[in-house]
């Protein structure tokens, strides 16, 4: 068998093994970020005295889990994009960033999301406070 | 860090798919240092490319909380991530280990796989930003 041939091969064999090593490394990553990131925020509300979270602030985590936090940090702290805790915004100014975005900061999220999704994540940006 | 990181494995696969093109077409100086001086350099890029991979990789798993897959447009990147990930970790490695023993034919096997591996992380980079435009 010629170099080339054993070099195809173990090629082959190391693109595999580091993809498996990814693929089978990756589910363990995603319950321990999660239920770190739950356990912040869960405490973050707590210090801020909010009595009740609210179904529609439990629904807005949710969806800022899976639409925002890649930007906005697990606890919304702030990454890539900024903090959200203590948001002076009224409303309906949130309502239409969520919506229309900000042009080459933020996408736009309005065909993604409806009125009532907005207004989850708003109920949940509400509990955040420092 | 995800954006950081990503655009490096990109750009380097890129450019090592370039210089082996160079290598390849372009006419030898006299003193016979052009095709090798390309050929050492898409060597360079190529490794360096896939180590960077495993950052961009890395980052992004850390950003998508371990996503593999996803939907709408976090899929279309998954899409051609995958494959091109496998392939620049293959074609990095045959690289390394063939160097300058290979046969032409073989180069220019490895020349199309580095092409095509290049246009996957292309695409990879394009549903990437996206994601980050659109959502």
């Amino acid at each position: 068998m010629s170099v080339e041939a054993k070099a195809a091969l173990l090629a082959a064999a190391t693109a595999l093994s580091l993809l498996g090593v990814t693929f089978g490394v990756s589910p363990f990553l995603r319950p321990a970020m999660a239920a770190a990131s739950k356990e912040r925020s869960t405490n973050i509300v707590s210090a801020a005295a909010v009595r009740d979270l609210q179904a529609d602030a439990k629904r807005g985590h949710s969806l800022f889990d899976h639409n925002c936090a890649h930007c906005h940090g697990d606890d919304a702290r702030g990454d890539e994009g900024p903090s959200l805790y203590d948001l002076s915004l009224s409303d309906a100014r949130i309502a239409k960033r969520i919506k229309e975005g900000v042009k080459g900061e933020m996408p736009k999220f309005g065909s993604k999301l409806n009125d009532a999704d907005i207004r989850a994540l708003i109920a949940y940006l509400r509990t955040l406070k420092s | 860090m995800h954006g950081g990181t990503t655009h490096f494995p990109i750009a380097l696969v890129m450019a090592s798919a370039l210089f082996d093109l160079a290598g390849l077409i372009l006419p030898d100086n006299p003193s016979k240092t052009r095709r090798v001086g390309f050929q050492a350099a898409g060597l360079c890029t190529i490794v360096f490319g896939a180590l960077g991979a495993f950052g961009a990789v890395g980052s992004g798993l850390v950003m998508s909380r371990g996503q593999l897959w996803g939907a709408g447009n976090l899929a279309r990147h998954h899409l051609f991530l995958w494959p091109a990930f496998g392939m620049l970790i293959g074609l990095a490695t045959w690289r390394l280990i063939v160097r300058d023993r290979g046969s032409s034919r073989g180069f220019k096997i490895y020349l199309a796989g580095s092409m095509l591996a290049a246009a996957l992380m292309a695409a990879t980079g394009y549903w990437g930003g996206e994601l980050l435009l659109n959502g």
